[in-house]
């Protein structure tokens, strides 16, 4: 049976001009030049995340890089983006912040996977932050504003996220870019999760949901 | 329609920042059974929560230490025998009546014997439900003991008492204060300091009749306070296997009314225990909220009242700060005096902030609570002291050295045997670590302890020697020192500069890009050039940052400009009881990590490692050498050599200082000593309020009795210094005999190191 909720999820996601852009788009990951550039820009990078998951959490198996917010900023970043330059930068977005969280992750041993979601929020945020894109976006040569992708909607916008593999078969969501765990919990309202798609090559349990490789899963 | 007659009286209705649960009971039973009468007792008019619209009436009581304790009872008794309840919202309350009243069928309240088996810091009536406890100490062990444990927990602890109160402790000077105040605040020493564990704060609430449980919930908390205060969370029902083992307990314990066992669930899932509230929690009224109506339930079961509920969809809560109006039965109390205002001292705002707060009393001021433990009504606790952990051999030395003193005081006398203890001992964990490589070598730390003793010591043992300073390195040389066993660190190493550097050193590390620079351009000043590194977010003045990633490619290329110069080595230095032995270990292990990359991307071999010093004795001989060798060998295997820097854990013990009694003063009862003054001071001992001495008293050599000197231990007594600085305390309190006299001695143990080398001349004319 459907519910009024998944009537009002189904309405939300319809009107949304570039869903389908959304549930198509390939997750994000850094460019390596396969030079001196980046390879001394990714090993000064895990150092510097090897000595910061150190301090606060080294106890435990699974150390959260919650610093890369302090390190970067959330904001509009060139894509694609490479090692060498994204450690010039102090503003990154979430796909960035996703590879980058990855990264650390894998490093520290776990099965880490890319994740994407659909998040709702009203069009008052998604206003401030079509403009924050339009305005703050690093120019590049030949660049047109077509060529930057529309992660924002009305009320609903497309978010990259970590999941982590855990032993057991189950899942965690890690939102890199702001520092928290995502529930499967079932809402509706501002900054509720409506839809999540893992890119693990196994069937995950988060909750009482499953995670099938590349399917998008409603909430 | 009127449900019954009878009333539910409620104490503890502050609602402050720290918010007592009684406006929360209210709310919950309000919500369940809207026509029953509902007291709000307080001892405090300002007790906002008695103004709240659930609570039909208020009790006001005087302030407890104005309270008669036989009539508090009796009045008690009377309300308890109408067939009213009384539920207790205040952790002192309810200890104070389980210690003094008892228990009655219409107290919903936990008895002693329960209280017992949930004090902190074990809560051992629910261990067996999964929770751990996090490692803890007495606070009353000796004072090395204490400071051993906040080191090896990288100062991250927390003092608490049995029922009430926790502080955090970041330093020697915070636990000392720490430990005063809430043994004079809580009459009580049974304080312990617990490591603080990283983790998401949980619990689980509880209601039990009789012991009967009757629901349970487990609540994450969402948002908190800087006060620690649940503001948002989340409430679900607990699991069946968790609500059947509580439930076992609850029968066992005969356990009546709310409670809350808090714990802190980590990063992998373990839970560890912070502790049990006899009560419900201020934020009872959010289960309520959400369908589940712990108090509501409790008087349901009490009084047989029907009770209806239904689950909320989102199950979580949150608070908001609420205008109400005030009723003019409570009345607000008088505004203070201006000049009662206090000045806030810890950066917030002025009269507005949240300093402004110390006009609404904390609980321990309203109360005159005399702890659960003792039925004394002129309960005065005396610190229990475990003797301090003095080895034989130190205290034989210190007896031995002042058996016949009789010199001028301040004095400060070395103890050679002792000090060769150390040597030695640190000669044989060098000689046992030569069965594996790296080597671990030995460079002795001149600004600690710069004698001729101490330096021809170093050398007789075999150790290097590391200067700061061309200075030092000149005192080195004419200490017999080769220049190729000198270690050159620290950003002023070319000081000063009218003396040309030496050559041929053992090692050099740099404190800049600069630095390593200019010393390329000079050859063969040492056969190892490297550079110090400054780790991510430790703070430090020293070393290259590699925080930075501009930084790190200007090592890369620095490196690579050695070209064979010299051989390539790194030096790292906080000292482990700074920043705590745990941090330390991290530290070295990320250091390893550092090293490893930049290996990789110049080609060139690290193969020299410097861990520098500033280590507590205990802490070096602690240090697992095994464990250091095998993680460099394996990270980086061209390593040949591992250096440490012993200053102070090879010195600070094997001196003392001696001092005479100046002047002795007595409370006013005469019964006690309350301050000596010495002839030492701060100048003597710069160090005395960073980290723990050893201190021992002897009656003077003009004294009838000829006693040995013995160690002391924690008391009443202030030693005071003898210089006219505010800051010039020497002790905040130790035990001293009663007929203490002027020109008796008080020896300060551990005196050495630091304490000789910073020392500095002051009020001697």
């Amino acid at each position: 049976m459907i519910s009024v909720a998944d009537n009002l999820i189904r309405e939300l996601l319809d009107s949304e001009e570039f869903y389908n852009r959304w549930i198509e788009h390939p997750t994000s990951s850094i460019i390596h030049h396969d030079q001196e550039c980046c390879q001394h820009a990714r090993l000064w990078f895990l150092s510097y995340a090897r000595s910061m998951e150190g301090w606060s959490c080294s106890q435990f198996d699974l150390k959260a890089p919650v610093w890369l917010s302090q390190l970067f900023n959330w904001g509009p970043s060139i894509w694609p983006i490479s090692w060498c330059q994204l450690v010039k930068e102090k503003t990154l977005d979430c796909g960035v912040f996703a590879a980058l969280a990855q990264e650390i992750l894998k490093a520290q041993g776990h099965q880490v996977h890319s994740g994407q979601c659909l998040l709702v929020y009203n069009d008052t945020c998604t206003n401030h932050w079509k403009d924050l894109w339009r305005t703050k976006m690093p120019r590049k040569e030949g660049r047109r504003s077509g060529d930057v992708f529309h992660w924002i909607g009305d009320q609903v916008v497309y978010h990259e996220v970590c999941i982590i593999e855990l032993p057991d078969g189950s899942a965690k969501v890690y939102d890199s870019t702001f520092g928290g765990w995502y529930e499967p919990l079932e809402r509706i309202g501002f900054g509720a999760l409506l839809a999540i798609r893992s890119e693990c090559p196994r069937l995950l349990r988060w909750g009482d949901k499953f995670l099938s490789c590349g399917e998008w899963v409603d909430l | 329609m009127k449900m019954s007659k009878k009333k539910i009286y409620i104490s503890g209705m502050h609602s402050g920042q720290n918010p007592s649960a009684g406006v929360g009971i209210a709310r919950c039973l309000r919500k369940a059974f809207p026509d029953l009468t509902l007291v709000g007792v307080d001892h405090w008019q300002g007790s906002s929560g008695l103004h709240d619209s659930s609570v039909d009436e208020a009790f006001l009581l005087p302030q407890w230490k104005q309270i008669d304790r036989k009539r508090h009872i009796s009045q008690i008794h009377a309300i308890l025998d109408e067939g009213n309840l009384w539920i207790s919202a205040l952790d002192v309350e309810v200890y104070w009546l389980a210690q003094n009243f008892g228990t009655h069928p219409n107290l919903i309240c936990p008895s002693g014997s329960a209280l017992k088996r949930t004090s902190k810091p074990h809560v051992e009536a629910f261990t067996h439900l999964g929770f751990e406890v996090p490692e803890n100490i007495s606070a009353y062990l000796s004072d090395n003991e204490v400071h051993s444990f906040l080191r090896q927990n990288a100062w991250q602890c927390w003092i608490k008492g049995p029922y009430h109160d926790a502080k955090r402790v970041t330093s020697w000077e915070v636990f000392q204060q720490a430990r005063d105040k809430m043994q004079k605040d809580w009459k009580t020493t049974q304080l312990f300091v617990q490591k603080n564990m990283i983790g998401n704060e949980e619990s689980i609430c509880f209601a039990a009749h009789q012991g009967e449980l009757i629901s349970a919930v487990h609540m994450e908390k969402r948002l908190i306070t800087p006060e620690g205060k649940t503001w948002a969370g989340r409430v679900t029902p607990v699991t069946s296997e968790l609500f059947q083992g509580l439930k076992t307990t609850i029968r066992k314990l005969e356990w009546c009314g709310g409670g809350e066992i808090e714990y802190t669930r980590d990063p992998d899932g373990k839970k560890w225990v912070i502790e049990c509230n006899p009560r419900f929690p201020a934020w009872i009224y959010g289960s309520a909220l959400i369908g589940n109506n712990l108090p509501g339930r409790i008087v349901s079961k009490a009084w047989d009242l029907p009770l209806l509920e239904s689950q909320s969809h989102y199950p979580f809560f949150t608070r908001v700060v609420q205008e109400i109006a005030a009723k003019e039965t409570v009345g607000i109390p008088l505004p203070p005096d201006p000049s009662l205002t206090p000045w806030p001292v810890d950066g917030q705002k002025g009269k507005s902030g949240p300093s402004q707060s110390s006009f609404i009393p904390p609980l321990r001021d309203t109360m005159d609570f005399r702890g659960f433990d003792s039925e004394d009504e002129e309960f005065e606790p005396t610190p229990i002291r475990i003797p301090e952990s003095v080895p034989q051999l130190y205290s034989d030395e210190v007896n031995s050295v002042t058996s016949d003193f009789s010199g001028e005081t301040p004095s400060r006398i070395h103890l050679e045997n002792w000090t060769m203890s150390r040597f030695q001992s640190l000669i044989d964990s060098v000689q046992q670590s030569k069965k594996r490589s790296p080597e671990i070598r030995i460079g002795y730390s001149v600004k600690t302890c710069p004698t001729d003793m101490h330096l021809a010591k170093a050398r007789k043992s075999g150790f290097y020697t590391e200067c700061i300073s061309q200075m030092e390195v000149h005192r080195a040389l004419r200490a017999g020192t080769p220049s190729n066993e000198i270690i050159l660190n620290g950003p002023g190493k070319f000081w000063p500069l009218t003396t040309p550097p030496v050559m041929g050193l053992h090692m050099l590390f740099c404190d800049s890009f600069e630095e390593f620079d200019r010393v390329l351009e000079i050859p063969s000043i040492s056969g190892c050039i490297g550079m110090r590194i400054r780790l991510p977010k430790l703070p430090s003045r020293f070393g290259i940052p590699v925080d930075e990633y501009e930084n790190f490619e200007r090592i890369i290329a620095g490196i690579k400009k050695l070209k064979g110069q010299a051989i390539l080595g790194f030096h790292f230095h906080m000292p482990s009881w700074i920043i705590g032995v745990k941090r330390w270990k991290e530290a070295f292990q990320s250091i390893l990590t550092w090293c490893e990359v930049v290996e990789n991307l110049t080609h060139v071999p690290v193969q020299r490692l410097d861990f520098g010093g500033g280590f507590f004795p205990s802490d070096l001989e602690g240090l697992n050498f095994e464990w250091i060798q095998r993680s460099v060998h394996s990270a980086l295997p061209k390593v040949e050599a591992i250096y440490f820097e012993p200053g102070r854990s090879l010195t600070q013990e094997g001196e003392i200082l001696v001092s005479r009694v100046l002047s002795v003063r007595k409370s006013p009862k005469a019964k006690e000593v309350s301050e000596v003054v010495v002839d030492a001071c701060v100048a003597e001992l710069p160090l005395i309020q960073s980290y723990a001495h050893r201190i021992f008293y002897k009656p003077s050599e003009f004294s009838d009795s000829a006693d040995a000197c013995q160690i002391v231990e924690k008391g009443k007594t202030k030693v005071l210094g003898r210089i006219c600085m505010e800051s010039d305390i020497l002790n905040t309190g130790i035990k001293l005999p009663d007929n203490i006299k002027i020109g008796d001695l008080i020896i300060f143990g551990d005196a050495g190191a630091y304490e000789r080398s910073m020392s500095y001349d002051f009020g001697r004319g």
